[in-house]
């Protein structure tokens, strides 16, 4: 670790990993009682669960997303951290904030909640991925705001890289793409208008940034390939993301009340949305090949790698899969959408947050990489959990076919409840996919307290 | 061979290995005209680097080709037109073997620019007779 305030970024990514775990069970818990309707009523309600899986991944994410930062900026930066008490206050801050609210949304009635957070002051609550209660939003506001704050410092006292600015500007427009969860327009279609400039915008947009920025950080440690080269790539990445990725929001404005040019403009924009994600792989690829030295940290190497071809096999093609508004028309919001939504997550910023922990954490523990066997089990676990996810995500893929054919291309159609029937076989699988992630989960958290023999960093 | 060919010689391997996608996705049959077109035009002393990978490209569209048209035509003719099993069948079938065919060119187009030779996993050729 070349600054000692780096250091700040290890209980971020500690806590990231706790909540990553917490988001799995409930997963497990969701996957089951898709099978076995009444598994754990009425003490965790299915709409309660999904809430508390998709909200823990999001804060997730966030936690790594800021460790990622506070362990690079200072590095690009070639000076110490602006104020590490500051990042360690807003974690606590944070993390007691997330805690919070998944034990709010556990424990009482989500309407007595909203009534008890003062969401009739200002009504933001009870949309998918913002079910955040008032006071939880303006947390998440104020904790990025000082992050953003002890970042932008930091870059401005030190030297300025394309990497770091990358980054800068994706969690500031992370930030500010957030406020949009604060409008809550009463016509459900303005509503579900701006509701997208939060969630599409997002990982359609300024996340991607944050994840060519690390991405470009680690591939640069482990291949010391020079930095113009990667910077290039870093500059075609993110100008491809923004021409595609905005105007792709379209691809949501299909069938919601929004005008027909909809059903072209997010046509033509999204199918090519795959583009930035196919040169993210070409480029993580490209510079393994180049590499200029063999780092011992094989399993960030890999993982790296990963990240590159799984966000392209989950956002890309999944992404293109439905993208189309003639082939939209019958998929929306059926278990296909959910296939996508798993594999583009894990795939894209599950993989590169594990990237940046999996280089970052052995340096901060003093090393420059974990013990031979301890990267053996990380490496198996990366393949337990990418492997089980995909599958999980070709089963719902064959369950969303399924439910379109049955429900909505048939000239007899079912009912929605008559095809979750037919198709539980399915359901049943992926739960058995899941199992087998968890297992893939306990492999790579045990690698962290395996011993061995380690060069010092 | 000289591991590093020269500049028009990664150029051409470029793409080859840019056309092999083409052929698989947006450009299906005009891609691989185009490689046989290149392949059968480079003079026998042309780069190795190119030929390595017009190679490829040639083996890898041929293998695309019965890969997807012809399984998905068998898997049909099965299972008959209106079975829904057919159809997650295919489906599932198609982009698995669609993805790894992507993604086998898209590690033969990093070498390429690397200026490495590369041969495809399983439907690769040999890059020298
Ligand atoms: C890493 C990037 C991506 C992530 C994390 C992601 C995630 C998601 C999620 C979670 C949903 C479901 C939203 C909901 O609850 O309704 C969704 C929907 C969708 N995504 Fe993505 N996505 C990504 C990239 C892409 C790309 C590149 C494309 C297009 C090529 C795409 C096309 C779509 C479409 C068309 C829908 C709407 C599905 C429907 O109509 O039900 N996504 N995405
Ligand atoms: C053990 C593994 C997992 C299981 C069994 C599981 C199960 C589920 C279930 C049952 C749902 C609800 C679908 C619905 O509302 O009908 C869901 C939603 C979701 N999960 Fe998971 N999940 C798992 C892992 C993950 C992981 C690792 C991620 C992120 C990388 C993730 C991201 C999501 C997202 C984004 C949604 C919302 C999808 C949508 O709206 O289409 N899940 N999950
Ligand atoms: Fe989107």
């Amino acid at each position: 670790m070349q600054f000692r305030s780096q250091a700040v970024a290890k209980p971020y990514f500690i806590a990231a990993l706790a909540l990553f775990t917490g988001q799995i069970l409930f997963g497990l818990i969701m996957g089951l009682q898709y099978v076995v309707g009444d598994f754990l009523f009425p003490l965790i309600p299915f709409n309660v669960a999904r809430m508390v899986h998709t909200n823990l991944l999001i804060v997730w994410l966030l936690f790594g997303f800021m460790g990622a930062s506070y362990y690079l900026v200072p590095e690009e930066a070639e000076t110490e951290l602006w104020s590490p008490k500051l990042a360690i206050v807003t974690f606590w801050v944070f993390l007691a904030a997330g805690a919070l609210t998944v034990l709010g949304y556990l424990l009482v009635p989500y309407a007595a909640l909203a009534k008890l957070t003062g969401n009739d002051l200002l009504n933001t609550m009870g949309r998918e991925f913002l079910e955040q209660p008032l006071p939880t939003k303006v947390g998440i506001v104020i904790v990025a705001l000082a992050f953003l704050f002890n970042i932008g410092m930091t870059l401005l006292k030190g030297r300025k890289t394309a990497i770091s600015l990358v980054l800068v500007l994706g969690l500031l427009g992370l930030a500010v793409l957030f406020l949009f969860s604060f409008y809550n327009p009463a016509n459900v279609v303005k509503d579900k208008f701006y509701w997208w400039w939060v969630v599409h915008l997002w990982v359609e947009g300024v996340w991607e940034l944050i994840l060519g920025a690390i991405l470009a950080f680690v591939l640069i440690k482990v291949t010391g390939v020079d930095r113009e080269v990667i910077e290039k790539w870093l500059y075609v990445i993110i100008t491809l993301t923004l021409i595609t990725g905005i105007l792709g929001t379209g691809h949501h404005y299909y069938w919601i009340g929004t005008p027909e040019y909809w059903l072209w403009i997010g046509s033509v924009f999204s199918a090519l949305e795959p583009i930035p994600f196919f040169a993210m792989t070409v480029f993580a690829f490209n510079m393994v090949n180049r590499r200029r030295r063999e780092h011992p940290n094989k399993a960030a190497t890999l993982w790296a790698l990963g990240t590159g071809v799984l966000s392209f096999l989950g956002a890309g093609l999944w992404g293109f899969m439905h993208t189309l508004s003639p082939v939209n028309y019958y998929t929306h919001g059926t278990q296909i959408t959910a296939a996508h939504g798993h594999l583009s997550f894990y795939g894209a910023y599950v993989a590169v947050v594990l990237t940046m922990i999996s280089y970052a954490m052995p340096v901060m523990r003093g090393r420059q990489a974990n013990s031979n066997t301890a990267q053996v089990v990380e490496i198996w676990s990366f393949w337990l959990m990418s492997v089980s996810m995909f599958l999980m995500v070709l089963f719902l893929t064959g369950a969303g076919i399924l439910q379109v054919w049955l429900q909505r291309v048939s000239e007899t159609p079912l009912s929605f409840m008559g095809v979750q029937d037919q198709i539980s076989l399915f359901y049943w699988m992926r739960e058995g996919a899941g199992l087998v992630f968890l297992v893939g989960l306990i492999a790579y958290l045990s690698s962290f307290f395996i011993k061995g023999e380690t060069r010092a960093a | 061979m000289p591991r590093l060919a020269g500049n028009e010689g990664r150029m051409l391997a470029v793409i080859a290995e840019c056309l092999y996608l083409a052929n698989i996705s947006m450009a299906p049959i005009l891609g691989f005209a185009i490689i046989l077109w290149l392949y059968y035009r480079l003079p026998p002393k042309g780069s190795d680097l190119a030929r390595c990978h017009l190679r490829q490209a040639i083996a890898g569209s041929i293998w695309a080709g019965i890969l997807l048209i012809l399984l998905n035509a068998v898997i049909l003719l099965l299972g008959g037109y209106r079975s829904t099993n057919t159809l997650i069948t295919l489906v599932l079938y198609f982009f698995t073997v669609h993805s790894a065919l992507l993604l086998v060119g898209m590690a033969g187009l990093a070498n390429a620019m690397a200026g490495k030779p590369f041969v495809y996993p399983l439907i690769g050729r040999p890059c020298h007779d």
